[in-house]
């Protein structure tokens, strides 16, 4: 059964309570047990008196006497009856002894008045002195009974202290037992259960998404773990780590970077990649002074070919040139689509041999890989402007733009031409 | 060990403590031996054919003359309605002045006894102005039934027997306040396992004793079946008895107070009443309830 800590809380001082309401009670009882034994004692040292003042005045007296006069007795006897009748509540026990008090003191006012009836006119002296000792002797049995009674009760009184003490020591032992056992289970219940907790959290943080198990079950700790195991199972579902997310995100600036830097037609470097190599090549050269080439493609005709045999055909051409291209230049050199039919190639530490000698190749293997349309070899060809880097160029676009005029100069010069800029070089 | 139980209500303690079985908390197996009067009682103590019995303070008087070597170790009731005076209703017998020359039964070195000496003593009358007829209670009754004897003195049961079985009416005077008795424990004078002993019979007397406080109605039937008594008896006589153990200073002075009177009354032939604080001994009832001893400290020998 899960029981809450408050109901714990409110077990515990219920119990504690509950105990301390008949230690209360308990203590109660004996204060009216004991005023009632301290009252029966008191009607016992009363009894034991009168019975004293009875025997003295029997013992004083000659009774016997033609003038004795009866009052003195008869008022003491009175007095003693009314005494005797007006006692307290007693035990069984006690009542046998008040019992025995009664019928000795019936038998004392019996034999009083046998004794005055004609004060024995025929009776001896012996008798009268015998029967004087036993009314003494039956007054003496009372006092023998009164303090019969006083032991009694003096021994119920020490019985009564004696369970007492007994008693609220236990209840105390019980109240401090439980004071001390609640307060343990209530401690280990929070210590533990908020252990639990936290070590849970802590996991959360490292991403390990488990349920918390309590070891005590609270009413309030299980509300707690229940709330968190069901976050932890949706966490769980929808949450992935930083790690994974960094990976994944960077696998998709990859691919969107190079969706940005690519064309999407040719697959090959678009212009925004171009200028952004080209500027760090030529920063580069800047601070290095090594050497850098700028190759200029155009394609011969192209518009015709896109009339002649379709846009489609055309965009064909364009990959078949981006192909031969890129299978032509050095790795550390890097292609690009311009615009339109137009392509560059950046030529690190490259001088203009160099990058004479790459455009040959490429006019060549231009050459050796026509393309096939409906049965027929169609050959295209391309124009060139070379320009190498130096003091005149401001940066990499006025490097371009001398390529370009090199270009311009190979189509005026005919087409399928290699131009350098600056030079008078033609193939 | 074997106790004397003299056959009267009197002895309800010892009935009840056998059918409560008081005495299997205690250290003694005891058996009883039923007898009438406390006289037998005694005789049979004083033989050695038993280790205690029960008598009545008017036997430990007469007793206290003559035998030495007893003590009573606790008395364990008192009534004061037990030993009556019967006549016939047909003489006209008032008072004991009426008993003059006439035929009184007693039994002998009893309270019977004792209560016929103090009745005639208080009308100026002695012993030697009745014929007394010694017997016991059942013979004297029978005695009384034939008219053998003008009046007895006898204790109960055997009085309500007679009121019972006879078709003649009877007188049962009124000596209520001459014919209190208790009825003590008693043995030979005892040695330090007399003691022991005694304080467990004592043990098992107290348990049934206050069995009888506790259980008025249950300990009254358990007497009636024991002596297949008359319910009615029981209730006629139960108010006048009173169970409780102690040894105290009034049962010193009554015992010596009734021996002086036999004494004085040349009941028995004897120089001087003995002291009669040799005759109880509180041992034992110390160790069970001091409360219920008052008597100046004794002193044994050997201790």
């Amino acid at each position: 059964m899960k029981i809450s800590l408050q109901q714990h809380i409110y077990f515990f001082t219920l119990s504690t309570g509950l105990l301390f309401t008949v230690l209360v009670g308990s203590i109660l009882w004996s204060t009216q047990v004991v005023e009632v034994a301290l009252e029966r004692e008191q009607y016992a040292n009363k009894v034991e008196n009168h019975t004293n003042i009875l025997k003295q005045l029997l013992i004083n007296e000659d009774i016997y006497a033609s003038d004795y006069n009866t009052d003195n007795w008869l008022v003491l006897d009175r007095k003693f009856n009314e005494l005797l009748r007006r006692n307290p509540s007693l035990t069984p026990e006690q009542q046998t002894i008040q019992n025995s008090i009664e019928s000795q003191n019936k038998n004392v006012q019996r034999l009083f008045n046998t004794i005055n009836k004609n004060q024995l006119k025929n009776a001896d002296e012996k008798i009268k002195k015998h029967l004087k000792t036993r009314l003494i002797t039956q007054l003496e049995a009372i006092r023998s009974d009164t303090i019969q009674l006083s032991s009694i009760v003096q021994k119920d009184i020490a019985n009564v202290i004696k369970q007492q003490i007994i008693f609220i020591l236990s209840i105390l032992a019980l109240s401090l037992f439980i004071l001390v056992y609640g307060a343990v289970k209530l401690v280990k219940i929070f210590s533990t259960s908020l252990n639990e907790v936290k070590t849970a959290f802590e996991k959360n943080r490292s991403g390990n998404f488990q349920k918390i198990q309590l070891s005590n079950q609270s009413e309030e700790f299980n509300g707690i773990a229940n709330a968190f195991n069901n976050m932890n199972k949706e966490l769980s579902e929808t949450t992935i780590s930083l790690e994974s997310m960094t990976k994944i995100v960077a696998e998709r600036t990859q691919v969107l970077e190079q969706l940005s830097n690519t064309d999407p037609l040719t697959k090959v470097a678009n212009r925004r990649a171009l200028f952004e190599r080209g500027n760090d090549e030529f920063s580069r050269v800047q601070r290095s002074k090594n050497p850098l080439a700028v190759i200029l493609l155009d394609c011969d005709l192209f518009k015709n070919i896109n009339d002649q045999f379709g846009h489609l055909f055309g965009d064909e051409i364009l990959k078949n040139i981006c192909k031969v291209c890129t299978e032509e230049i050095r790795s550390i050199d890097f292609f690009a689509r311009y615009g339109g039919e137009e392509f560059i190639i950046i030529l690190p530490d490259s001088g203009v041999n160099a990058a004479v000698e790459t455009a040959h190749r490429i006019q060549h293997a231009l050459a050796d890989h026509c393309i096939t349309y409906e049965g027929e070899d169609i050959f295209v060809t391309v124009s060139i402007g070379i320009c190498t880097v130096n003091d005149q160029h401001i940066d990499f676009e006025n490097l371009i733009k001398d390529a370009d005029l090199a270009m311009y100069q190979a189509k005026e010069n005919g087409r399928n031409r290699i131009e350098v800029f600056g030079d008078s070089i033609v193939d | 060990m074997i106790i004397a139980v003299s056959k009267t209500p009197l002895s309800t303690p010892f009935y009840i403590a056998k059918a409560i079985n008081s005495f299997d908390d205690t250290c003694v197996r005891v058996k009883y031996e039923q007898v009438i009067g406390g006289k037998s009682a005694f005789d049979k103590v004083m033989s050695g054919e038993v280790d205690f019995g029960t008598s009545s303070d008017s036997v430990i008087a007469f007793q206290s003359l003559t035998t030495p070597s007893f003590v009573s170790h606790a008395m364990f009731v008192q009534s004061d309605n037990d030993v009556k005076l019967i006549t016939h209703s047909a003489d006209n017998i008032k008072s004991a002045l009426d008993l003059k020359g006439k035929k009184v039964g007693v039994t002998q070195g009893t309270a019977s006894e004792y209560l016929l000496s103090t009745l005639l003593a208080i009308e100026g009358l002695t012993m030697a102005d009745v014929k007394l007829y010694y017997d016991k209670p059942p013979q004297l009754l029978q005695a009384f039934s034939r008219d053998e004897v003008d009046a007895i003195v006898s204790w109960e049961p055997f009085v309500f027997q007679l009121l019972q079985g006879l078709d003649k009416k009877i007188k049962i005077h009124d000596t209520k306040s001459l014919s209190t008795l208790s009825f003590n424990l008693i043995s030979q004078t005892a040695d330090s396992q007399g003691v022991e002993k005694a304080k467990c019979v004592i043990q098992g007397l107290q348990t049934a004793i206050h069995y009888i406080a506790s259980h008025p109605q249950a300990a009254k039937k358990i007497v009636i079946d024991e002596l297949n008594l008359d319910p009615a008896f029981i209730d006629w006589v139960w108010p006048d008895y009173i169970f409780k153990l102690g040894l105290n200073q009034s049962l010193i002075l009554n015992i010596r107070s009734q021996a002086l009177w036999v004494v004085e009354t040349q009941m028995r032939v004897s120089n001087s009443a003995p002291n009669s604080l040799r005759f109880v001994d509180s041992r034992a009832l110390l160790q069970v309830d001091p409360g219920a001893v008052d008597i100046p400290l004794q002193i044994f020998p050997g201790k």
